[in-house]
């Protein structure tokens, strides 16, 4: 695969380690994070990240976090994708 | 690990002041009991004192392993032997950062472990105080989740979700760390028991299919992993088997979920699987994959492998799902529901008769002309003699393949293996765990003489609690799996894995009480495995082999399946 580019919102529930904990998995998984946006009061991640690898290779691992309620794909501003983790 | 060189205050370290209070650390140990734990492995020290001082006489058992590492195997131990959540226990600093290892073999095998870890009191974290480091931070790579606790008001509700998380789901590890001064605070608290989530069931339509598929395959195969074990779904998993007459491998995680005795159960797949088990793969036409994740020791060249084949793909966690090979179906959810829903009638008879023959031209040969003890052969016969309800926890290299290759196992909770992290050190630790979940059961220690060394020191465990452990060490005086692959791909540059200067292991043993003796004829094998059965307690057999003696078959790194090399 080609290098591509994606954009994702990350909702999360706040604590202090949790932006290590998505860092962590996007490094781990392939991903490159080119562009990030934290708001701690709203609990939202807004991420650009490259890779060869699939998109759904992070999105997946992202969700198994504990502390991630949602991950979204933004694409030029669009909702492409979105994934509600089951309650 | 030393005490911290800080003087508690003592009015904090006497017991439990008010009836409707208690120190967190006496919750922490009322929560385990509550919620059924019965037996936690640990290890003191200064920042987790206070959960010692509620241990003392909090009416649960405590095993002292001689290390925090042997700890957290003991726990997983406990865990894979039992199918409930394993407890262990250590200090801040070293015993934390001794503690991860095990805390990633839990991870990498999805074992409910909880692992309680003291920290430096919170005024001075971020200090680098004594024995001070983030195992928050250390956590992260390695446990399914982990908390650090702020505000001795959240304890209780952190200690329920930390059982919630490890068993629910894909079970794993997870961890918790309290500053010494939350363990010392007064606390009220109402403590719940955990709950493992629900899971969601699947829609009807996808099991419709899912049937349609398997009916419309001429030559499937189940690959069955460590999930359906996890799941407590063997019994659900052997009636879909008895159903629909599917011809089965397991990784080495699903030994035992399906006996070998079974007419189509072809045996572990992949680098040390059994030919039938792996051409029987490449041929199929539908992979029926259940609670299993094409580790890429299953697979060999992912690329080739099972390349004609379409993929069912059964499992409780959603990203492994179309992780490493695509699917055209794919199913998550509890396998205990699932699978009689998939239970069907599929008219394979030409399949399974293919399947069946190559498993008789490939049975394993036990003919060895020389002398010298065949490990494969004793362990065959060790397999024998013990009874179905048998425990057998091993370590990780040569003897480990050798015993998912040559021992029967009816039950996937009867054998602990190293999977996924394939962790060297494991089997000891992991038996003392077994025996403390399983009292009822026999439990053998099958090691390597390069694995032993590397938790020796839980012999002390052993001894302390008089355990009937029996110990077989397979001592080639090698690194044996290192020096095998040495002499295949690396042009018998034995570097760093000649262990002729081994200490001697009788004498070891018997420096913890603990009978031993030294095999190194073929005639001696049944004699002494005999004694060792019949003996009261804990027992080690040392059993000498030939260091050429590797492990067959092999698919070499980069092969595909079909390519298993032969003994050379």
């Amino acid at each position: 695969m080609t290098l591509q580019t994606y954009t994702l919102k990350v909702s999360l529930n706040s604590s202090p380690e949790v932006l290590e904990r998505v860092l962590r998995v996007a490094r781990h998984r392939g991903f490159k994070v080119e562009l990030m946006s934290w708001n701690d009061s709203l609990g939202e991640l807004e991420l650009t990240v490259s890779s060869q690898r699939a998109l759904h290779l992070l999105v997946n691992q992202l969700e198994k976090l504990v502390d991630v309620t949602q991950v979204i794909e933004l694409s030029d501003g669009l909702s492409e994708l979105q994934q509600k983790k089951p309650a | 690990m030393a005490t911290q060189a800080v003087p508690i205050n003592k009015s904090q370290a006497t017991a439990n002041p008010k009836a409707d209070s208690m120190r967190g650390a006496d919750l922490v140990v009322k929560y385990l009991k509550q919620e059924g734990v019965d037996t936690v492995f640990g290890y003191p020290g200064g920042a987790i004192m206070p959960v010692y001082d509620a241990l003392y006489d909090g009416g649960l058992k405590h095993v002292l392993c001689r290390h925090e590492q042997g700890a957290a195997f003991a726990a997983v131990g406990y865990a894979r032997a039992s199918g409930q959540v394993g407890v262990c226990i250590a200090t801040s600093g070293p015993g934390a950062t001794n503690l991860i290892t095990g805390l990633a073999d839990a991870y990498l095998d999805s074992v409910p472990v909880v692992a309680i870890t003291g920290q430096v009191a919170s005024p001075v974290i971020g200090t680098d105080a004594f024995q001070e480091i983030d195992v928050l931070g250390l956590s992260l790579a390695c446990t399914k989740h982990s908390f650090m606790v702020t505000s001795k008001d959240d304890l209780a509700s952190i200690m329920q979700q930390a059982f919630s998380i490890a068993k629910s789901g894909r079970p794993g590890p997870v961890l918790v760390d309290i500053p010494k001064d939350i363990q010392l605070a007064d606390i009220e608290a109402v403590l719940n028991t955990s709950q493992a989530e629900a899971i969601n069931t699947c829609p009807s339509d996808k099991i419709d299919d899912a049937i349609a598929l398997m009916q419309q395959a001429k030559q499937p195969i189940l690959y069955v992993g460590g999930g359906v074990g996890m799941a407590g779904a063997v019994d659900q998993l052997q009636d879909f088997v008895d159903a629909t007459g599917m011809p089965s491998v397991t990784t080495l995680k699903g030994i035992g979920a399906i006996p070998n005795n079974k007419p189509y159960a072809l045996g572990m797949l992949g680098m040390h699987g059994t030919k039938a088990a792996n051409l029987c793969v490449q041929k199929c036409d539908l992979l029926v994959v259940i609670g299993a994740r094409f580790d890429d020791r299953v697979t060999g060249r992912l690329e080739s492998f099972a390349a004609g084949a379409k993929v069912l793909h059964i499992d409780i966690d959603p990203a492994e799902i179309n992780k490493l090979r695509a699917t055209d179906i794919s199913i998550c959810g509890d396998l205990t529901q699932l699978l009689p829903k998939l239970a069907t009638n599929l008219d394979i008879k030409e399949w399974q008769q293919y399947c069946w023959d190559l498993k008789q031209e490939y049975r394993w040969n036990y003919d060895a002309p020389y002398r010298s003890i065949y490990a494969p052969k004793l362990l065959n016969q060790l397999s024998e003699k013990l009874p179905d309800n048998a425990v057998v926890s091993c370590d990780v290299g040569q003897h480990q393949m050798w015993v998912a290759q040559h021992m029967n196992f009816t039950r996937p909770e009867n054998h602990l293996s190293s999977a996924g992290l394939g962790t060297m050190g494991f089997g000891l630790p992991a038996g003392i765990g077994a025996r403390h979940a399983r009292k009822d059961d026999p439990v053998v220690v099958v090691s390597g003489d390069g694995s032993f060394m590397m938790n020796v020191q839980e012999l002390g465990t052993i001894k302390r609690e008089k355990l009937n452990v029996k110990i077989v060490l397979i001592d080639n005086q090698r690194l044996g799996m290192v020096r095998q692959w040495q002499q295949l791909f690396f042009e018998e540059r034995y570097s760093e894995t000649i262990l002729t200067d081994n200490p001697d292991f009788v004498a070891l043993a018997k420096a913890f009480d603990i009978e031993a003796r030294t095999i190194t004829q073929q005639t001696e094998v049944l004699p002494a495995l005999n004694e060792m059965l019949a003996s009261e307690g804990a027992y080690l057999l040392h059993v000498r082999i030939n260091e050429a003696d590797n492990v067959w078959p092999l698919v070499p790194p980069g092969a595909s399946n079909a390519d298993m090399m032969e003994k050379v």
